[in-house]
């Protein structure tokens, strides 16, 4: 198990519990996709293990190391796990190559930030990881000048570029259309697979779950109510995470 | 139907009562405040021969002086670019500090705004003649007085543009591992460059105003010869200084619409 995740919980301040007691253990090299409506906590999930939120409580083991609770290496965590979001979440005025170039900003003092700049290395980084995604060529594009599903293709670049253990993929297809959607899903697994990066992808879409998930597991308010197989993925199984009201 | 339009009729006259209530209540305070100052139209009328020949001497301009006030000019320009400058660099740092999605700490957060808000409400003149007194005479106190209050603005204008970047990219940039500096270079810094270049370029067309008017206390530029013809009485000239400030402005502004048309 590459990552083990054993009774977490947050609540917000204000009250919502937006995690229970979540038990999940993620094999190295799997694609796991966590299936829920929006407001099951998924989002969540994923920002508590790199930490963009404090979990309440609960622990996070990653390679066999606690990852959660103060003291930790932030900085040193959020490298293993690359981010991808809904939004692409790219800065839209720098280049494709220098928002692929900020996924090695974990490895980089601070001092040569200042001046913008990146040592060579990094460099024929982040030309490979774009190469990866089929985006070299617009290396020197604006990342506004870019199709949805583009920005997205180098959004998973920028990830890759961390060199990252797992890749966090937080709706990574849900503001695109079908076809779009189903390629830069297609991109994700495909280098994940030559990488052997484990991925978990938040998803919200039934279809794509099946047609990409190794392992699902489904999420509804806070708590994960099926873990297992696409092919178990049956009507009842849905229907408990998408309409089921808690009791 | 008759009684909708009863409303509105009832609700018309509440409106109209309204406006006559404010109306009346401002018009009592302007008139009150009229007294108080001395707005006397009377006074104005009465002095109009005085401002006609006031103008009479100052016409026709003494355009031989424009020789004289050529470096005085370049210096008026000097003082609002380096003032400029000055200030441009003082308040990114300040704009950071001053910011509250990227101050260390809402105890700085507040005493750079408390600051920002100081140096904004001083007038460059006030500041001028502080630095008159602790650097001496001439351009330099100018400089550091436009600097600051500059400073004051651009800070200020910067810290609420960066308050208002859009989240996802900063937290994108977290999610890489970045340090907190280097999220600010990355997620938020090309985010606020257009507007930041926008109000620093409009910010010179400000400087090069009040760098006109800062010789009037000894702090360099034009301002010092509108003082120096006017006290002797040299009238020609005092219009030709006005000539040239008017030529200066219309022509800083022209240049800083356009460099703002093209940033934007």
């Amino acid at each position: 198990m590459i990552l083990r995740i054993k009774g977490l919980s947050k609540v917000y301040p204000g009250g919502t519990q937006a995690l229970s007691s979540v038990d999940i253990d993620v094999p190295a090299g799997q694609f796991l996709v966590i299936l829920g409506p929006s407001g099951a906590g998924k989002s969540t999930l994923m920002r508590c293990i790199n930490r963009l939120v404090e979990p309440t409580s609960g622990q996070i083991v990653f390679e066999s190391k606690e990852i959660t609770g103060p003291g930790r290496d932030l900085r040193a965590t959020r490298r293993q796990f690359g981010m991808v979001f809904q939004q692409f979440n790219l800065v839209k005025r720098l280049s494709v190559l220098t928002n692929v170039l900020t996924g090695r900003l974990g490895y980089r003092s601070v001092l040569r930030s200042l001046v913008y700049s990146f040592p060579e290395g990094d460099k024929r980084i982040a030309i490979e990881c774009l190469a990866r995604v089929n985006m070299e060529r617009k290396a020197f594009q604006r990342a506004d000048t870019l199709s949805g599903g583009e920005q997205q293709r180098v959004a998973i670049a920028r990830a890759l570029a961390q060199e990252p253990k797992v890749i966090l993929a937080d709706e990574p297809v849900a503001s695109l259309d079908p076809k779009i959607a189903r390629q830069v899903l297609t991109y994700l697994r495909q280098v994940a697979k030559e990488l052997g990066i484990t991925v978990l992808c938040n998803l919200h879409q039934v279809d794509y779950a099946r047609e990409f998930g190794e392992r699902i597991v489904g999420m509804s308010r806070g708590s994960v109510v099926f873990d297992g197989a696409a092919s178990d993925l049956s009507d009842q199984v849905l229907r408990k995470i998408y309409y089921e009201q808690a009791a | 139907m008759n009684a909708v339009l009863a409303e509105e009729a009832q609700r018309r006259a509440q409106r109209l009562t309204k406006a006559l209530l404010w109306g009346s209540g401002a018009a009592a305070v302007l008139w009150f405040t009229a007294a108080q100052i001395g707005l006397n139209p009377a006074a104005l009328v009465r002095g109009v021969p005085f401002m006609l020949d006031f103008f009479g001497r100052m016409f026709p301009p003494d355009l031989a002086h424009l020789a004289l006030l050529r470096d005085a000019t370049i210096e008026t320009v000097q003082i609002a670019v380096w003032g400029t400058v000055i200030a441009i660099l003082l308040s990114i740092p300040l704009a950071i500090l001053g910011a509250r999605n990227t101050a260390p700490h809402f105890f700085v957060f507040h005493l750079v705004r408390l600051v920002l808000n100081a140096l904004r409400s001083i007038n460059e003149l006030v500041f001028a003649l502080i630095f008159v007194a602790a650097v001496g005479l001439g351009p330099f106190a100018g400089v550091l007085a436009i600097a600051l209050h500059a400073t004051g603005m651009l800070a200020k204008f910067c810290a609420e543009e960066i308050e208002g970047v859009d989240r996802g990219p900063v937290e994108a940039m977290q999610a890489t591992g970045a340090g907190r500096l280097q999220v600010i270079l990355f997620g938020i810094v090309p985010q606020v460059v257009p507007a930041f270049v926008s109000y620093a370029v409009y910010r010179f067309d400000v400087s090069i105003r009040a760098a006109t008017i800062l010789g009037l206390v000894g702090a360099g530029g034009l301002g010092f010869s509108l003082i120096k013809t006017m006290k002797l009485f040299q009238y020609h000239q005092t219009a030709t200084c006005i000539l040239v400030i008017f030529v200066l402005v219309l022509v800083s502004d022209w240049l800083c619409a356009r460099i703002r048309a093209r940033i934007l």
